[in-house]
């Protein structure tokens, strides 16, 4: 006799192999995003002067919003199209652990937009400050940051799934105000020297939360919404 | 009808309450030192602004027991609430824009708490879209109430921007622990004003729900009968 928890891994693994094909052979669900983020990186400079003293203090505002607008965009159809062809209607009924397959399914999308755009971002960074020291520093925070957008926009879209992703960002943009604070706040801790790995055990903190409670919620919305 | 006499009751008494505070607010309290006649304003600013921030932990509570329990009532309650909170949001941002040109010289500052607080308002009716958005209304006060708890972590955050950000705006003037940073003289009036606008409130909230309630329950024998 089979082992059943082993079935149940195996099955769950499956699930999430399909995922990782579905998103990577629709390059413009992840590739679309990556570009876009370049695309912002690369056109800001044109609206500052040309003063490498001006593009540094501009740079961090422009990627924190460049990273926010492009998790937006990654996640804007995330479950609609599971949901219009009714595969996500076959998840809820087949597994247990929807939230386990929607926490999974949130790493895909990270590992294959949130890492790319935190290497790009840091790149941009060295490239911008000129500091090595800088783009190291920035790279994790860009990598948890990018995540907990991620989830939240995640969450956001979940709850408007079908009325569109306006809607979905209108209610997850306020959400992430006390993020943009504290990454504001990360930028000045690496410029002066200071405290920087407080921010990041800080940030850390929240993603560990983010990263359990998000995808309950989300299981819960979709099974409503599948009532 | 015993409960339309209670609201009258309600009504009356924070009117009075709200008037008289009025009242000795503007003619029997005596100027300022620093800010002359304008800080007068402060008898509508400060009760709004905490309405404000109270409503929406109101509604976080109501949409917790709507969502634990089930309990119909509560859920028409956050629905009734969110365009009350939206306003009295508004009255703060407005009063507090005019208290700002003769004491610091702007309308708008980007200051901590004027940002949370803007950020409020644009969550109520980023609250107000979502439940709006969809036709089938148990479905949206579920949705509603998850948002409502959600978004609730922003709370703390606006009402802390004050003491841990340098700000332009000051720290409260009046806390529990510490001995008020306000002369008795004008502290009186102030409490007056507090509890008599959210008498106000109070009774906007109960005639706002009672219309969500015969409004949804409109097919029901007993509203007809009420009606």
């Amino acid at each position: 006799m089979p082992n059943l928890s082993a079935l149940i891994y195996k099955k769950n693994m499956n699930i999430l192999y399909f995922e990782l094909l579905k998103l990577r052979k629709k390059s413009r669900g992840w590739l679309g995003p990556i570009l876009v983020f370049i695309l912002i990186m690369t056109a800001f400079p044109l609206t500052v002067e040309f003063l490498n003293k001006d593009l540094e203090q501009a740079f961090f505002s422009i990627l924190w919003i460049a990273v926010l607008l492009v998790m937006m965009l990654a996640t804007e159809d995330i479950f609609l199209e599971d949901y219009n062809d009714g595969s996500l209607e076959q998840l809820v009924i087949h597994t247990k652990s929807l939230s386990f397959i929607i926490g999974a399914k949130i790493l895909i999308y990270w590992s294959l937009i949130g890492v790319p755009v935190s290497v790009i971002g840091s790149i941009y960074c060295l490239g911008i400050t000129s500091s090595h020291e800088t783009a190291l520093l920035i790279f994790p925070v860009l990598l948890i940051s990018s995540y907990i957008f991620l989830n939240l926009f995640c969450f956001g879209n979940s709850l408007t799934l079908t009325k569109g992703s306006v809607l979905g960002t209108l209610i997850t943009m306020p959400l992430l105000l006390p993020l943009l604070v504290v990454l504001g706040k990360v930028v000045i801790a690496i410029n002066l020297g200071l405290n920087y790995f407080d921010f990041l055990i800080l940030l850390l903190g929240v993603l560990s939360i983010i990263i359990v409670i998000i995808p309950l919620i989300i299981s819960f919305v979709i099974r409503a919404h599948l009532e | 009808m015993q409960v339309d006499k209670a609201y009258s009751y309600i009504f009356l008494t924070s009117l009075i309450i709200y008037l008289v505070a009025i009242f000795w607010g503007l003619f029997l309290t005596p100027e300022d030192f620093v800010q002359g006649n304008s800080y007068r304003i402060i008898y509508l600013h400060v009760p709004a602004s905490f309405i404000s921030q109270s409503l929406y932990l109101g509604m976080a509570f109501a949409s917790a027991i709507f969502l634990i329990w089930k309990v119909k009532l509560s859920a028409y309650l956050v629905r009734s609430i969110a365009p009350i909170g939206a306003i009295t949001t508004f009255i703060a941002l407005v009063s507090g824009s005019i208290w700002g040109i003769p004491t610091w010289g702007t309308w708008w500052v980007w200051d901590a708490r004027i940002i949370s607080t803007l950020i409020l308002f644009i969550m109520y009716l980023g609250l107000i879209s979502l439940h709006d958005s969809f036709t089938n209304n148990e479905k949206a006060d579920k949705f509603l109430a998850i948002l409502v708890l959600v978004g609730s972590v922003n709370i703390p955050i606006i009402k802390m921007s004050v003491e841990w950000w340098s700000t332009l705006h000051q720290t409260a003037s009046i806390t529990i622990s510490d001995k008020p940073a306000i002369d008795t003289l004008m502290l009186y009036p102030l409490f007056a004003s507090v509890i008599g606008f959210s008498g106000l409130v109070l009774c906007l909230v109960l005639l706002s729900s009672k219309l969500q309630i015969l409004n949804r329950e409109r097919n029901k024998s007993w509203v007809k009968k009420y009606v």
